[in-house]
Order: structure tokens, then sequence, then C-alpha cells
């Protein structure tokens, strides 16, 4: 039951950010200042995902070569700025990720 | 996206949510971030207003998502939006974006954003469910959880266009590292406020000059 409830709070919750503007809000009374805060939005956010999950190892900072992450997060980076591919990005960085913790794990 | 739904629906069962459950919170709430964190605090028996309030935090994105794409759908009727709301993703916003920045007549590209966002739709639940049937079989030396950050990296790089994209981005990177210890997920709001803030000034002084 109470899980039940989590779940339908989760996607009550979720469902009302997106309509938040789309749904209730008049589009045309937004500041500008507000409009051109929202251009940095997507590279800020998906920064602040994208950073921890190749940096932090257990919360904290790990920038050695014993944290095969940054590496293969590296790898896919700049595989994904040439190609622009979502595959070639997924490919390249879990080929990294996996080649690195086998050479890990075979030193 | 693929892998991401994959690991989505490993998490749901690996949390102790029965397949029905985990199928429920995936098709209700369409989103991966908001998925893996109510598992997470689920998994740990949380309260559940504490397991809304963290998911928030997280769909925090999405209000900013919706701001950019209202003044494209504001011409359309209640259902419309209603509907578009709920298929808004990552991945239907940054096709979205792209698609109402191309030149000419806007008035009826609402239905490439509804095209591409089913198609995300039933792919994202396909992913999941084959996750759920995988459930905790998969080893978990494979890393797929990498594949979630892979999948982030994708949506990122083609959203960094100019310097103050690229200012935005490294701040708020540094931010969330340092602001890592913060609960509930914080460290992202906070990264994601002065990641704003830098983009904004960058493109203040560039104007300026």
């Amino acid at each position: 039951m109470k899980t039940w409830l989590a779940i339908l709070g989760v996607a009550a919750a979720t469902y009302l950010l997106r309509a938040s503007f789309v749904l209730f809000a008049d589009p045309h009374r937004f500041p500008h200042r507000f409009r051109q805060a929202l251009l940095y939005v997507p590279p800020s956010v998906l920064a602040a995902i994208v950073a921890p999950g190749l940096l932090l190892v257990d919360g904290a900072l790990d920038l050695s070569l014993h944290n095969p992450r940054w590496i293969a997060g590296a790898v896919s980076i700049v595989v994904t700025v040439r190609t622009r591919s979502v595959i070639a990005a997924m490919a390249s960085g879990m080929a990294a990720l996996w080649l690195l913790q086998w050479a890990l794990g075979a030193t | 996206m693929l892998p991401f739904g994959f690991v989505a629906g490993v998490a749901a069962i690996g949390a102790g949510l029965t397949p029905l459950q985990g199928m429920a919170l995936s098709v209700l709430s369409f989103s991966g971030i908001a998925q893996l964190i109510a598992s997470q605090l689920i998994a740990v028996d949380s309260p559940v207003a504490v397991t809304v309030a963290a998911a928030s935090v997280v769909s925090l994105r999405f209000v900013m998502y919706s701001a950019a794409l209202a003044p494209h759908l504001a011409h359309l009727d209640r259902r419309w939006r209603a509907l578009l709301a709920y298929v808004m993703t990552d991945q239907s916003f940054a096709l979205a974006v792209q698609h109402y920045a191309a030149p000419g007549d806007a008035r009826h590209r609402h239905w490439h954003f509804l095209g591409s966002a089913v198609t995300l739709f039933v792919s994202w639940q396909a992913a999941v469910l084959a996750g759920i049937v995988a459930g905790a079989q998969v080893p978990t030396t494979w890393s797929l959880d990498f594949a979630v950050v892979l999948t982030f990296i994708a949506l990122l790089v083609p959203v960094v266009r100019t310097r103050a994209d690229l200012g935005a981005a490294v701040v708020a990177s540094a931010v969330a590292l340092f602001a890592a210890g913060l609960p509930y997920r914080l460290a992202l709001v906070v990264a994601s406020i002065a990641g704003i803030a830098v983009g904004l000034g960058i493109e203040a002084r560039h104007q300026r000059r």
C-alpha cells in the first residue's frame, strides 16, 4: 500500500511539473530574463548529472587512473562531439569502461 | 536511452517492487531519473513524502522544459497540451527544441513532437519491461548503470554550443561535485542554479563589448 502511494505521488509530481507552464501558465507573461535563463537549463542540469556519475566513487572525488569511469566518459564525450550519435556515445563509453575494468583487473 | 530503461527496470525489481508496481511507476511517471530515485528510496522504506519530494527535486528540470516549450504549444487546445506534457522527457524535449528552431511554418509541428515522443514512450516502456523481466540476473560487473551516465553525455554534448553554454556546464559540474554531500539530491538543484547564473553572466559580458 505504501509503495503504491509512493508510486502515485511520484507520478502526480512529475506530471504537474511537466504541465506547469504548458498547461497552467501564460507563456506570454514570461519576463525576458526568465526566457534567457531557460537557455542555460539543459547544459547546467545535464552537466550536474554527468559530472558526479563520472568523477564520484562512493561519494568521494576520484580523478585517478583507478577510476575507469571518468576515462570512459571522456572517450564517450570525444566520440559524441565528433559523431553526434547516441549509439556511438554509448557503444564507445561502454566498450572503454569494460576494457579499462578488464585492464585494471588484470594488473 | 534503451539501456537506461533496462537499468530502471532492473533497479525497480532490485528495490523490491513487484513487476506490476515497476511497470506502473514507469508508465505513470515516464522519467528514468525519477524512477531510479523513487526505486532507491522505496528500497530503504523511506516515508512516502520523502520519496515524492526527492523525485520532484530531480524532476524540476521539467518546469524549465515546460516553460521553454509553452510558447510553441500555446495555440493548441487543452487536451493537446495535457497530452504533450505527459510525453515530455529529456529526449523528446531535445528533439522538440531542435524541431521548433527550424525555419518555416510551425503550426503543425506538434504532430512531429507527438510522433517522436510516442516512439520514445513505446521503446522506453519496452526497455523497462525487459529490465523487469531480467530482474536481478544481470551481473553488476557489467556496470550497466554507467549506460545511464552515457545517455546524459549524449544529451549534453549537442546543447553545449556557445562559450556561455560551456561555462554553465563547467560550473554546474564543479558545484555538483562539491555539493554532492547534500541530502535528497539537492546538489543537482544547487549546481543547476549556479550553472544558469554563470551562463547568464557570460552572455551579459559578451553583449556589453
